[in-house]
């Protein structure tokens, strides 16, 4: 009999009952967990090779890996500062690189660089001399104007957007005769391509013109490419060029702070459990017998009844008169004071007003009446 | 599973041990991976809760404001099991003791006392018996519960039985079985006896005289074998609280006594508890088992919120009261429910049998009623005035009707009643 009373499901049992549903959770979990990394995006926004989107650039990441270029998207900063002879590396347009990522970049020693629609800071460090003009070119299809191998053999194509003066020894295409927007460089052996127009390049305009083939030359030059699309907090402020200065938590604490959270839990856990639970009960209800008189003088005090409590506190003095002095229950007021007027030897007009008069004007008189009822009653005792 | 004190002054330590020796994620995990291994060991190493056998034993039955013990028997079968033990019962059952510490080697029983000192009437259950075992190292141990089902009947207190004493000694007076020579007194005839000196002579039977020769005494006593039927009224009335118990235990204090009473005066007593329906209801049983039955029956009646049915009241006391009989009727005197409820059904049971209505008064209205300090105290004293006022004119209606009514404090009401009962006894009304 013993053996039955414990309450709840042994270790044994629990395991029992929760294997299979414990089981079904982990394989869908795994499942989900393993379709996520499968289909996950590693960039996005706009110019990313993984996005579907007007702005995005999957198209053409896709037509290069059709012709064989293994494109590598990514958003990360070390994957465009690794080693780089053999390979090209595309910079899309935004984030915030300060003037040391774009030195990194410059020492990976990329042997072709593809800079879209960069910022000063990055044409300093990478394509020297080469000047951002501040004019947009209004959009336009237009002839390559040119040398370069690439836009010659795609011909005209649809540009617009930023453009650029070039030193004397780039190949400066696409432009209005005086700036353009693709620019080939060719400093410390490395090619260097400016695009001031990367709108061209999206999955909405692409198909236009000849704006493909120009995306496959320029870019189908090696295998392999890295296409790194900056984000704005990719840039590590601690490293900065800037002074950056000491931060004001030492670094230490935040593991001490870990440690201490830890033993909190587990001082929480030691106080929390309790040994067994609360137990409940139906409680009867407790009302006070006099609730109800209560009530009623609370009743009497707000509409100010005093006629109504005059009148209880006389009838009950009369009843304490009648039992003292033995007069008959039914007895006349008259006889009443009269009697009462002979034991205690007060006024009889006096009397009748006080236990058969108007009721109080006031609350005043109300007190009055009430203590010379008492007075009355008490001297009708002592004797 | 539970852990200890020492666990968490284990995690304190290793605080300080990340900050001075090893500020590095590698340090808090090593803090955190010694914590969890050291509770997993204990954890393992501590007997199994559910392993125990559990019994019990002890009383089943205590006056409310007496106390209880029950035993629990542990015995451990398994590995030794050291830690805490909690008897777990409903507040009201009033559990005197803190947990049990356990200590209990394999192959081992140990006894343990639980003392109960309820603080309501009623039956109080026990809910569970919670084992807190903790492993030989001190850190960690595990949590197991047992129904171990066990009951506790919290009798009425019968506190007024110490009027029984003087109640009995009247009754014996009544009976003329006293030392004194005192007629006895009643109207039922009793025996003849020698007339002895010092006995009143307006009890000599001069008939029986005449024919003996020597002087003979007619000795009375009186009647017995009478029906008294208690009614205690269950529904609202008796909910209300007059000191720190509610009507209902007053009336039943009241019951009780007039039953020890009255069963030894030789009467057959039944009670009935009821408001809309009954709630208990002992028919005649014997002498000897009168009060036992009776706080039994009474321990788990309380007061419901519902107003009396007193047409149920009426019907049931006609059904089970042949011949004439004393019916008291314990409930409240409230004018309203008395004149609309009670007067126009009482009609039947008043002309078949005697009838008593006692109710228990507050005390608190006296008080009320004597204060006149200031305005709100005055229109409290109107208001207990008028309350009064209107008692004392539903007890007068009732008394004209032909019922006998005892309206007394909490404290006096059993003995108040006990005495109408003797009075009325006396008197030959039953």
């Amino acid at each position: 009999m013993s053996a039955t009373t414990a309450v709840g499901r042994s270790g044994a049992e629990s395991w029992r009952v929760l294997r299979l549903p414990l089981l079904i959770t982990c394989v869908v979990v795994l499942g989900v967990l393993v379709v996520m990394i499968a289909t996950a995006a590693r960039t996005s926004g706009p110019f990313s090779p993984d996005s579907a989107e007007p702005t995005g650039a999957k198209a053409l990441a896709s037509l290069l890996e059709n012709h064989g270029v293994n494109v590598v998207g990514t958003e990360e900063l070390r994957d465009a500062v690794g080693a780089g002879s053999d390979r090209t590396l595309l910079v899309a347009p935004g984030g915030s690189l300060s003037r040391s990522d774009w030195q990194r970049i410059a020492d990976a020693r990329w042997s072709h660089v593809v800079l879209l629609r960069p910022s000063a800071r990055a044409l300093d460090v990478l394509a020297p001399g080469v000047q951002d003009v501040s004019l947009g070119l209004p959009k336009g299809s237009r002839a390559p104007d040119c040398d370069l191998k690439a836009a010659v053999q795609s011909g005209t194509a649809t540009v617009s957007g930023t453009s650029y003066s070039a030193p004397d020894s780039a190949q400066a295409c696409y432009g209005d005769g005086i700036n353009h927007t693709v620019i080939r460089l060719e400093t410390e052996g490395r090619i260097v391509d400016v695009i001031g127009s990367p709108r061209s390049f999206t999955n909405a305009e692409l198909a236009t013109d000849g704006n493909a083939a120009l995306a496959l030359n320029l870019l189908g030059t090696h295998l392999e490419l890295v296409w790194y699309v900056p984000q704005f907090e990719s840039s590590n402020t601690a490293d900065d060029d800037s002074d950056g200065g000491k931060p004001l938590i030492p670094p230490d604490v935040r593991y001490v702070a870990w440690a201490l959270a830890f033993a909190v839990f587990v001082v929480a856990l030691w106080r929390g459990r309790r040994l067994g639970p609360v137990v409940a009960e139906r409680l009867p209800v407790i009302v006070h017998a006099a609730e109800t008189t209560e009530g009623r003088a609370r009743l009497y005090r707000r509409s100010r009844a005093r006629d109504r409590a005059a009148a209880a506190l006389r009838e009950s003095a009369i009843g304490k008169l009648h039992k003292a002095h033995g007069i008959p229950r039914r007895a006349e007021p008259a006889a009443v004071v009269t009697t009462v007027a002979a034991r205690t030897g007060r006024d009889p007009a006096m009397l009748y007003e006080l236990l058969y008069g108007w009721p109080p004007v006031d609350d005043a008189a109300l007190i009055s009446l009430s203590q010379e009822l008492d007075l009355l009653t008490q001297e009708v005792r002592r004797p | 599973m539970v852990v200890t004190g020492r666990a968490g002054a284990l995690a304190a330590v290793g605080v300080v041990f990340v900050a001075l020796l090893m500020p590095r994620w590698a340090g808090v995990g090593l803090v955190v991976a010694v914590v969890v291994l050291v509770c997993l060991v204990d954890i393992l190493l501590a007997g199994s809760p559910r392993r125990l056998q559990l019994s019990r034993e002890g009383d089943t039955a205590v006056r409310l404001g007496e106390q209880a013990v029950v035993t629990l028997l542990v015995a451990n079968p398994r590995r030794r099991v050291k830690g805490l033990l909690r008897d777990a019962w409903p507040p009201s059952a009033g559990v005197q003791d803190p947990p049990h510490q356990l200590d209990l080697p394999t192959g081992e029983r140990r006894r343990l006392t639980t003392h109960l000192v309820p603080t309501r009437r009623g039956d109080r259950q026990a809910y569970r018996v919670t084992v807190r075992s903790i492993g030989p190292l001190g850190f960690a141990g595990r949590q197991g519960s047992h129904n171990v089902p066990w009951t506790v009947r919290a009798l009425p207190p019968f506190k007024s039985r110490k009027h029984l004493p003087s109640r009995l000694a009247r009754l014996r007076e009544l009976d003329g079985r006293t030392a004194l020579l005192v007629r006895g007194q009643g109207t039922e005839f009793d025996s003849l006896r020698d007339y002895v000196p010092g006995d009143d002579v307006r009890s000599i039977d001069w008939r029986a005289t005449a024919r003996r020769g020597n002087v003979v005494l007619r000795t009375w006593r009186p009647e017995r074998d009478r029906q008294v039927a208690i009614v205690i009224d269950s529904g609202r009335m008796s909910a209300g609280r007059v000191g720190d118990a509610p009507r209902l235990d007053h009336a039943m204090d009241a019951a009780l006594l007039l039953a020890a009473l009255a069963t030894r005066a030789g009467d057959r007593v039944s009670l009935l508890a009821c408001d809309s329906e009954v709630r208990a209801d002992v028919r005649r049983p014997a002498p000897e088992d009168v009060l036992p039955s009776f706080v039994n029956a009474l321990a788990n009646v309380d007061a419901e919120l519902v107003q009396t049915d007193f047409r149920v009241v009426v019907s049931q006391v006609l059904e089970r009261l042949g011949q004439r009989s004393l019916v008291v009727l314990l409930t409240g005197l409230d004018p309203a429910v008395i004149e609309e409820s009670l007067l126009p059904v009482i009609g039947p049971l008043l002309r078949r049998h005697v009838v008593v209505l006692a109710s228990v008064a507050d005390p608190r209205l006296t008080e009320m009623e004597e204060s006149h300090a200031d305005l709100i105290e005055i229109y409290g004293a109107a208001s207990a005035a008028r309350t009064r006022l209107d008692r004392e004119r539903v007890t007068a209606v009732l008394t004209r009707a032909g019922v006998t009514v005892v309206d007394e404090n909490p404290d006096h009401i059993a003995p108040a009643l006990a005495d109408t009962y003797l009075a009325l006894k006396k008197a030959g009304r039953l």
